[in-house]
């Protein structure tokens, strides 16, 4: 890969403590991800995929190993490092879109954009994902794709060299999702952020540069896309 | 169905956060009802008692001197049950310290039992009416303890131009003397300067010199009798022995006091517990309300059972019920322990020969009564829209929370200046009205009751700066056993001791309106100072300074409204003082008076003198003394027969603070209130926030908000509804207060005063933020404990 390394992922796990059962979530693994690429992690459910983007997010800590972004170990960061590690690094996109229904779709995306020094004007990015004539409507007005678009404004906004998506389609229809797909593919191009999408729909992996496959948390293969298709074209 | 107790109990204990903040408003609503309406039954049921045991008199009459059978023509009158007559007397005593005191001497005869305004003893034993050379008393438990009297004491009074011994056999008290007080003007309690001495009538008789005489009449009247002709017709009687004052029970000084602190509790006792209930009620039914909509799947799965709406809402309102519940018992414990600790305070004041301390039931009953009913109302209130809806709809999502657009946006050049978390915090705020206006109700009941608090502490203060820095500026106020001439002062201004005299003369009045033919009439006193009177300030009720008139009256408030004489109008004046034939006059009014604590009508030396027919009289003088010199000045007028009572305004400021260390009492237990009251709605607005939006602010978290930012999200609409109660609050406390004053805080004695100075505001508004930050601070722990990835899962 002749793009610039972005994060080193060496024999990172994770388990989770339940009473008395241990699970492991995530076996130790090793994954490099690098700059500007666009990777689908696939897997059915509870193969550990949303584990691995929740500690490439600094969401959640892992059990063992090294996580590095940059020259920055964040698996080692503490509470503060790593809110500042979300906040300038990195974008989450959600299933279930997650905005504030209190805000309207200007307001939440200009709430990421106020936490950072340089963002892109929201008015801006509300036009890159199509939905500038919607800016002033809340949540509850939009539909399930112009949602997911406020989530991807909202996440991009920051020009995060990160953007980690978990399931973005998973609760849109088939149109939708494929307009959601395409934007995600745009972006790794206008912003240049590396883009990692997690979800159990094997038709997706077709538009990645390259593929990371899970099974009971652990890699099980990591393959490339020579010819990645273009989001228009996948079917499922 | 034990399973679903052991649910309530669960729920119970994984909120006892919640459920403690509750519990905690209902006991203090518990505490105080119960606590207040039982001193204040204790009290009054004490007060009934007693008077009827000792057969309280319904009127008095003071005359200058009238024979003892005068009684056998007073009860021929229809409506007059029966008459007493008796000898009363001020006299002056001599104190261990070498200083000078008054002692109010009165007669009783023996067997007791006909009588009226009997005795009780309470120490010690009878007096013996034998004679002998040195008369046995009984005096009031107060003064007794002021002196360390134990009985066999023996006191020296001042009768008759000599020295007279006096044996202690032991203290009595009598309904007229449950707050024994010398005056109107003396309604700070001078233990050790000013007691009640009873002595058999015979002695009072030779003590007194007033052989087969009395001075005074007292009447019990039958019920329905009208009290006004009854007073004329015995004035009529008593016309030719010098009428010197006429006054009902109401009017009965020791009654004025016990009265005025039974109306305070009465207003109290319903006032605050109406408060906290109020404010208890509103809490459960938001608390529940939204326990009910977080459950709602679990709700389905119980339908979907098979359970029925009925078990459904006994289950929740069993929450409320159980909060309730909880809350009336340990508040009628506690309610219980301050009733106590509130009926020995009075104890140390009202001399009631038995406090009846009787646990309160119906109180208590009534407690659970209406908490409970508080308690199910906002359960079924709660309960009702989620009962309406079908099992499968219930086991679906909520429908998403529906933003939308609010009045404060139609100013974007506010708007826009707003950051996001103010955004989220108003619009939530707009969307959840119910909600904030039952926490801004409560913060503003906190704020009122911190207002009641800390203007008590205001109404002392400009008490003391009212009555000792501005309406009495001497050191010592001297009363003369009978008028003197001011020539007989003249030795005194050559004493090193005195820096200055002011002579006083004092005339009991009656007075009416001008030409009115006297149809209405007013007893008053009439001070007549001299001019331009430094020593004595006299006020108008609006707090103004007001001179001493060459001509004219400074008419008492008090008169003033019962004749309903205006500014410019024209009084009557009718002395009573025993000098000769009854002088009148006609004055005009050119001022109202009205001082903080007894006072009367104002005049000139001059005008007084007039009235009685004499010149440079006087009746009392007021001193200023050089620079400690009390003790060198007490001692000369140790030996001087013809004084009457000595005031000292040190002695008296210091009583007077020594009476309010249990006002701070009361001031605390108020702020401690109001600071549980502030804590609970602080905490449990807090929590029910930070429950609702714990999605928000997992999301905010991952976004790369600190926890301080998160803070600060949830502390903006905390704060604002805290802003909205505290602005609701101050007004609404001084209101109260007003209320307060009004209606049972001013007698014709005393007029509290409804002062809140700007400090109060201040305090308040400080100790309000206090409370309410402390509340939210009991939930911050939460936020740091944020678990991102279970948040975020869960925000469907």
């Amino acid at each position: 890969m002749d793009k610039p390394l972005l994060m080193r992922m060496d024999n990172v796990s994770k388990q989770y403590h339940m009473g008395e059962i241990v699970v492991d979530a995530l076996q130790p693994s090793c994954l490099d991800i690098y700059a500007g690429e666009l990777i689908v992690v696939l897997g059915p459910s509870g193969s550990g995929k949303s584990t691995l983007l929740n500690l490439m997010g600094g969401m959640d800590r892992s059990s063992g190993g090294r996580i590095i972004f940059g020259n920055r170990e964040i698996s080692a960061a503490g509470d503060g490092e790593l809110t500042s590690f979300r906040r300038e690094r990195v974008g989450f996109v959600f299933q279930f879109y997650n905005l504030i229904p209190d805000l309207t779709a200007y307001e939440n995306v200009a709430l990421a954009a106020s936490l950072i020094k340089d963002p892109m004007p929201v008015s801006a990015v509300l036009s890159e994902v199509g939905l500038a004539q919607r800016a002033n409507h809340f949540p509850a007005q939009l539909s399930g794709g112009e949602q997911q678009r406020v989530s991807i404004a909202r996440a991009i906004v920051k020009k995060p060299p990160l953007l980690l998506c978990d399931e973005p389609t998973g609760a849109l229809d088939f149109q939708t999702g494929i307009s959601i797909l395409a934007l995600l593919r745009q972006i790794t191009t206008t912003i240049g952020s590396t883009v990692i999408i997690v979800t159990h729909n094997t038709a997706i992996a077709a538009m990645a540069d390259r593929v990371v496959r899970m099974r009971s948390g652990i890699i099980a293969e990591i393959s490339y896309n020579e010819t990645p298709l273009d989001p228009e074209r996948i079917e499922w | 169905m034990p399973i679903l107790n052991r649910r309530l109990w669960r729920m119970v204990v994984s909120g006892k956060g919640q459920f403690a903040a509750l519990v905690s408003v209902v006991m203090l609503g518990v505490t105080i009802y119960i606590s207040m309406t039982t001193a204040y039954l204790n009290l009054y049921r004490s007060q009934q008692a007693f008077y009827q045991q000792c057969h309280f008199a319904d009127y008095f009459f003071s005359v200058v001197k009238a024979p003892q059978d005068i009684t056998t023509r007073i009860e021929t009158l229809p409506g007059v049950v029966a008459a007493d007559s008796r000898i009363q007397k001020d006299v002056s005593f001599l104190r261990p310290d070498g200083g000078r005191g008054t002692l109010r001497l009165t007669s009783y005869q023996l067997p007791m039992d006909r009588q009226l305004n009997q005795l009780v003893l309470l120490n010690g034993r009878m007096f013996s009416t034998e004679p002998s050379n040195m008369p046995e008393i009984l005096v009031d438990p107060q003064f007794a303890k002021g002196l360390d009297l134990e009985p066999g004491a023996v006191l020296d009074v001042v009768a008759g131009g000599k020295i007279v011994h006096l044996r202690v056999t032991g203290t009595a008290t009598s309904p007229e003397f449950v707050y024994p007080m010398k005056d109107a003007s003396s309604i700070i309690p001078l233990p050790g300067e000013f007691g009640i001495a009873m002595v058999p009538y015979k002695q009072a008789e030779q003590i007194l010199n007033l052989q087969g005489q009395v001075n005074q009449i007292s009447l019990q009247l039958a019920p329905g009798t009208n009290e006004d002709e009854i007073k004329q017709a015995v004035n009529n009687i008593l016309a030719t022995y010098g009428n010197l004052a006429a006054y009902s029970r109401d009017g009965q000084l020791s009654h004025v006091v016990l009265k005025t602190e039974l109306q305070q509790l009465r207003v109290m006792s319903r006032f605050l517990p109406f408060l906290f209930f109020t404010i208890a009620a509103g809490m459960q039914f938001l608390l529940l309300g939204r326990m009910i909509r977080l459950q709602r799947s679990s709700i389905g799965i119980m339908k979907a059972l098979g359970y029925d709406n009925r078990s459904i809402i006994t289950h929740y309102v069993s929450y409320a019920v159980l909060v309730s519940l909880s809350g009336a018992l340990l508040g009628s414990v506690l309610g219980i322990g301050l009733a106590v600790l509130l009926s020995d305070t009075y104890a140390m004041y009202f001399s009631l020969p038995s406090n009846i301390g009787a646990i309160n039931y119906r109180a208590i009953i009534y407690s659970f009564l209406i908490t409970l009913g508080v308690g199910v109302a906002s359960g079924v209130l709660g309960c009702r829209g989620v009962i309406r809806i079908q099992p499968a709809e219930s086991m679906r999502s909520a429908a998403p929370v529906r933003g939308s657009h609010i009045l404060l946006e139609r100013l974007p050049w506010l708007w826009e200046r707003l950051n996001s978390s103010w955004k989220m915090g108003l619009r939530s705020t707009s969307r959840n009205k119910t909600r904030f206006t039952i926490m801004a109700t409560g913060v503003a009941a906190s704020v009122i009751l911190l207002m009641l608090g800390f203007f008590m502490q205001d109404a002392i203060d400009y008490m003391m700066l009212q009555h000792f820095e501005k309406e009495g500026l001497y050191d010592y106020l001297i009363h003369f056993s009978s008028p003197i001439k001011e020539n007989d002062l003249a030795y005194w201004q050559q004493w090193g001791e005195v820096a200055e005299l002011e002579p006083v003369l004092e005339i009991p009045v009656s007075v009416s309106i001008a030409d009115s033919s006297g149809a209405q009439c007013e007893d008053d006193v009439l001070q007549g100072l001299k001019q331009g009177s430094w020593m004595q300030g006299v006020f108008s009720p609006s707090g103004q300074r007001l001179s001493i008139p060459d001509d004219g009256v400074l008419l008492s408030a008090k008169s003033a409204k019962k004749l309903k004489v205006p500014v410019g109008g024209h009084i009557q004046v009718e002395s009573k003082m025993d000098l000769g034939p009854g002088h009148t006059m006609t004055l005009k009014v050119v001022g109202v008076s009205q001082q903080l604590m007894g006072g009367g009508s104002y005049v000139s030396l001059q005008t007084a003198n007039r009235l009685v027919g004499e010149s440079a009289m006087l009746t009392a003088v007021m001193v200023k003394i050089n620079p400690s010199q009390s003790a060198a000045f007490e001692t000369r007028l140790r030996d001087l027969t013809s004084i009457t009572s000595i005031v000292s305004r040190d002695k008296e400021k210091a009583n007077f603070q020594e009476l309010l260390k249990s006002a701070i009492f009361s001031i605390v237990f108020m702020v401690l209130f109001a600071g549980i009251l502030a804590l609970a709605i602080a905490y449990n607005a807090s929590l029910m926030n930070y429950n609702e939006r714990k999605n928000e602010l997992g999301l905010l978290r991952v976004l790369g908000y600190t926890n301080g930012e998160i803070r600060g999200v949830l502390l903006k609409e905390i704060g604002l509804q805290s802003l909205i109660g505290v602005i609701i609050g101050m007004p609404l406390g001084k209101w109260v207060a007003n209320y307060y004053i009004a209606t049972s805080a001013t007698t014709d004695m005393y007029a509290m005063p409804a002062v809140i100075y700007p400090r109060t505001y201040f305090f308040v508004a400080i100790a309000a933020v206090i409370f309410l930050v402390t509340g939210f601070a009991l939930i911050t722990p939460r936020l740091a404990r944020l678990d991102l990835v279970e948040t975020l899962k869960n925000w469907d």
